[in-house]
């Protein structure tokens, strides 16, 4: 048997408290927004090859895609990407 | 009242680290035995989308609650009548995702094992820091590294967050696509390396007090 590790859940701060804590806490973060209605669509980009070739490079290096690579930088770079462009969506290739 | 800590939040500051495929994981192997309620505050609803359209397992509630305010009430109403509460959050710091973590009894930061990755990790280990201070309390923040392809760079990921001063869990979880098929098969595999890794991130989390090791609310499993 395990040890135990009770704990009382009055450590958890009430509703209010966590919401002004929160709030002070980072006092310049967005309320969350509801993308529904940000549909998907296309930019191209015309690039040399070696650009090309160095974010195929790193994309395979982190294990990401090339476009996860991209709107990363950029989401680094302080552009607001949406989220659902971070995220790799391409069905699984792997085995 | 529980007595055991019985919300776990999932945050990152940015999305792709795993954390709803963390939440969808714990869900689907616990489910059977604890009441679990997760808790979708991220907007984009992938976790309780996943929840309708695919899961297959034990119940589990799943509710979408991305709106900061009405969170902070379910998650204090959820604890009271749940083994565990998961709160899955959206990448992008907001304040649904920092009501989370400041409610939170301990938060799991998934990362991935590139440099940039490990950074982000800190700063959202740093955000938990600032928050338990405000709060007074401890919240106790762990980096689970999600991903693992290669062990060179899991292990350098590693060192950097041992040099940063980061905790991080023993548990990993490698890229495997079991992990991607669960997003639409709605269930992990009870076999193989997906489930023995999922069950050593769990016994860990128990280890830490951070799962129930037995479920306290009455309630009947089908
Ligand atoms: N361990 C893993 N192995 C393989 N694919 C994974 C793994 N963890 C996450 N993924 C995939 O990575 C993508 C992002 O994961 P997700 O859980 O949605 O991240 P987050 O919720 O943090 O944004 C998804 O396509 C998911 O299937
Ligand atoms: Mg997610």
């Amino acid at each position: 048997m395990k040890t135990l590790k009770p704990r009382s859940s009055s450590n958890r701060p009430s509703p209010e408290t966590a919401l002004s804590i929160a709030t002070a806490a980072a006092p310049n973060l967005p309320p969350t927004q509801l993308g529904s209605e940000d549909r998907p669509s296309t930019l191209n980009v015309r690039l040399r090859s070696s650009t090309v070739a160095a974010i195929t490079s790193r994309a395979r290096e982190r294990g990401l895609t090339i476009k996860q690579v991209v709107c990363h930088a950029l989401a680094d770079a302080g552009i607001s990407v949406a989220e659902a462009d971070l995220e790799d969506r391409t069905p699984r290739r792997r085995g | 009242m529980g007595v055991f800590m019985s919300v776990l939040t999932i945050a990152s500051s940015k999305g792709g680290p795993g954390k709803t495929t963390v939440c969808q994981a714990l869900a689907a192997s616990l489910a059977g035995e604890l009441r679990i309620v997760a808790l979708d505050a991220d907007p984009t609803q992938a976790l309780s989308r996943w929840a309708t359209n695919a899961y297959e397992g034990p119940p589990v509630e799943v509710l979408a609650e991305p709106d900061e305010t009405r969170l902070a009430h379910l998650i204090a109403s959820k604890a009271d009548t749940a083994d565990l509460v998961l709160v899955d959050t959206a990448g992008f710091g907001n304040r649904a995702a920092t009501v989370a973590m400041t409610s939170a009894d301990a938060v799991l930061v998934p990362s991935l094992s590139g440099e940039a990755d490990v950074t982000e990790a800190e700063k959202t280990i740093r955000l938990v820091e600032g928050l338990a201070r405000a709060a007074r309390r401890e919240i106790p923040v762990r980096v689970l590294l999600n991903r693992v392809r290669r062990t060179t760079l899991a292990r350098h990921a590693a060192a950097e967050l041992k040099a940063a001063g980061l905790p991080r869990l023993a548990a990993t979880l490698s890229d495997l696509v079991a992990y991607g098929e669960m997003t639409y098969s709605g269930r992990l595999s009870a076999s193989g390396q997906s489930a023995a890794e999922v069950a050593a991130l769990i016994a860990e989390l128990r280890e830490l007090g951070w799962i129930p090791v037995f479920a306290l609310q009455q309630h009947v499993i089908p």
